[in-house]
């Protein structure tokens, strides 16, 4: 094994082209230069607020909407130029699992089916050693053999989910995406799933791009988070030192945010509330994106646009109050 | 006299197969100016009790079998619908969870929130309005005379759930339902609704019922809470004694199976607690048993076979487990 990540994106830029009307238009970067790692076996939590880019990060890695500039690298070889048979055999060793199990199942296939899809669409293997391989992912997931034959509807919705997670594992991926996968789920269902993830996790040696929206999922489940706010990542730690050191103001807020039970009926002090929302995506304002909601901004944070800055080897920041602590 | 008081309520659904109990016997009081908050996974009845206060249990399908609603000491239940129209919305009022659904989306957030003043207190059209820019700015909207003739598709999630509470509160009501206010939410503008629930609380009195699943914001919401379990109560008491030490296990999984974050995070992560299977089928409902016995590690014969009696402790905790003294 070598210290070099298994997934390695550089400048990710995703644009989106916006009709402005009488033949104009102009483009919404829903994800703007955006670099991170992901080591083998390791899971990288990505969170942030809805339209923070988080979802449309991993849909280009995983080649479901087109890159507009950067690079992805999959063990060495780049993902985005793939084409053809290439991509084809990229595609079994990344895979994914989406939010919400009601919609992402064909409702009109059997769910062994579902899950051996991905088997008949991307790989070689012969009829038999395909139906010994959807055997052992129902096992492997945690459901019984004879449901093999039923319907999605049949299911509830944390067993819907466990066979989206057979059918992701079906081609053994190396790299595997969950999108917010258990954020449909209730809570008790919710720790069934996570605790399925972390298992096959250390049984398969997977790695895992975690997205989510929830805070304290991410702090059980990833190694390392990055923070993504409008498109950019702002700050990017390793577990430990994002949630007990962090450094962007909008980490901070983020983190203030969340309802704790530690303290039932007071209200932590910490509490750093950022009023109004945020800029329209299709017209941002220059320099910090952040700046319009930040309780410590300063007149350059509206000008100058903040660049990632080192303050320990697993722990960038982007704050022009970092540069100005030196 | 508490200003709410739920006796024996019993809620039945009629379903393809046959007629089940989706509340039953609830019983719980509410005092002014506190908030309690309703606890429990989808299917627990959570909501049902909260159409039954407002007295819009779907028609046809959901009727309230046995029980008592008092509100200020008039039973509800028995209400003609004149008098239920002319409690809900003036002094029982309700903020549902999806803002986008429930906003009507042909008309501005000025007008619907007009509409209710009307035809609750009976003010001019140009009073009325006038009065939802008021409120449109204590529920903290920027610009609120622009804003006022926006319709709800030009507003951020935020800011339409804002309009909702601007909407409840406009006739001050006794009591204020918020059904998963802030689950459609991001947590940052989760944080600010629950400011300001707290503020107008405490500006207005309003009693709050909070209906949610999130055990953190039970914790810096509500005074006491009510934890359900298929339709029935698992536990009842204040929150800060329940989340130190839950009486019933149903209470002690809900707790233990999410990961929280906590003040310091350690190196440490220990598998989630897991509470296994998933809530019985609306059918199941009504039987001589406890209905968490199949998910529950504590279960003995007596948890199979009989209801569990309520028991009640010391410091004002009920749970309703054979078990409870020994948790």
């Amino acid at each position: 094994m070598t210290d070099a990540p298994l997934l390695d994106v550089q400048n990710l830029t995703v644009r989106f082209e916006v009709k402005r009307g009488w033949g104009k238009k102009s483009y919404l970067y829903a994800v703007d230069d955006v670099s991170f790692q992901v080591k083998r076996g390791q899971t990288l939590g990505i969170v942030g607020e809805s339209g923070s880019g988080k979802t449309t990060a991993a849909l280009a890695v995983a080649r479901l909407v087109n890159a507009h500039a950067g690079t992805a690298h999959l063990d060495g070889e780049d993902i985005l130029t793939k084409e053809g048979e290439e991509l084809r055999r990229m595609r079994r060793r990344v895979q994914f699992i989406f939010q919400d199990p009601y919609s992402s199942l064909n409702p009109r296939k059997r769910v062994s089916d579902i899950v051996r899809e991905p088997l008949d669409s991307l790989s070689d293997k012969s009829e038999a050693e395909k139906d010994k391989i959807v055997d052992e992912l129902f096992e492997a997931v945690g459901l019984r053999r004879e449901q093999q034959r039923l319907f999605p509807h049949q299911f509830s919705g944390g067993q819907r989910q466990r066979i989206g997670i057979a059918r992701a594992l079906a081609t053994r991926p190396e790299l595997i995406i969950c999108d917010e996968a258990v954020s449909a789920l209730d809570v008790a269902v919710q720790a069934q799933i996570l605790n399925l993830l972390r298992r096959l996790q250390k049984e398969y040696g997977l790695t895992y791009l975690f997205i989510s929206h929830d805070l304290g999922v991410v702090q059980h489940m990833c190694d390392s988070i990055a923070v993504m706010y409008m498109g950019k990542i702002v700050e990017q730690a390793d577990r430990l030192s994002l949630f007990n050191s962090a450094q962007h103001p909008y980490t901070q807020a983020l983190l203030s945010a969340v309802p704790r039970v530690d303290h039932p009926g007071q209200i932590s002090d910490k509490r750093i509330l950022i009023p109004g929302d945020p800029p329209d995506p299709s017209n941002l304002p220059p320099g910090c994106r952040f700046a319009s909601r930040c309780p410590m901004v300063q007149p350059a944070c509206k000008t100058d646009e903040p660049h990632p800055r080192e303050i320990s080897a697993s722990h960038q920041a982007a704050c022009i109050l970092l540069d100005q602590a030196e | 006299m508490a200003l709410l008081e739920v006796e024996n309520l019993r809620i039945e659904l009629t379903t393809r197969d046959g007629t089940a109990p989706v509340i039953d016997d609830l019983s719980f009081t509410l005092e002014a100016g506190e908030t309690l908050s309703f606890v429990g996974e989808s299917g627990c009845g959570k909501s049902m009790t909260a159409l039954a206060l407002m007295g819009l249990l779907p028609d046809k399908i959901g009727r309230i079998a046995s029980g008592a609603i008092r509100f200020e000491g008039e039973d509800l239940t028995t209400a003609s619908p004149a008098r239920l129209r002319d409690i809900r919305g003036n002094d029982i009022s309700m903020i549902f969870q999806e803002p986008m659904t429930s906003l009507n989306p042909v008309f501005t957030i000025g007008e619907q929130i007009a509409e209710v003043l009307r035809a609750h207190q009976g003010l001019s059209r140009q009073a009325a309005w006038d009065h939802a820019v008021e409120l449109l700015d204590a529920v903290r909207i920027p610009n609120p005379k622009d804003r006022a003739s926006a319709y709800p598709f030009q507003m951020s999630g935020g800011q339409r759930q804002r309009a909702m509470i601007a909407m409840a509160l406009a006739c001050k009501p006794k009591i204020l339902i918020a059904d998963e206010p802030t689950t459609a939410l991001d947590v940052t503008v989760q944080a600010q609704i629950f400011d300001l629930l707290r503020d107008l609380r405490s500006q207005t009195g309003t009693s709050i019922i909070l209906i949610t699943h999130d055990m953190g914001a039970v914790a810096e919401m509500a005074e006491r809470m009510i934890v359900m379990y298929a339709g029935r109560k698992a536990e009842l008491g204040p929150v800060a004694q329940v989340i130190r030490h839950a009486r019933h296990p149903y209470t002690q999984g809900l707790i233990a199976c999410v990961p929280h974050l906590h003040d310091v995070l350690t190196e440490d992560r220990p598998e989630l607690f897991e509470v296994p299977g998933i809530v019985p089928a609306l059918k199941d409902f009504g039987q001589d048993a406890c209905l968490f016995a199949s998910r529950c590690v504590h279960v003995t014969d007596a948890c199979r076979s009989k209801r569990p009696e309520p028991v009640t402790f010391d410091n004002g905790q009920i749970a309703d487990c054979w078990h409870a003294e020994a948790m």
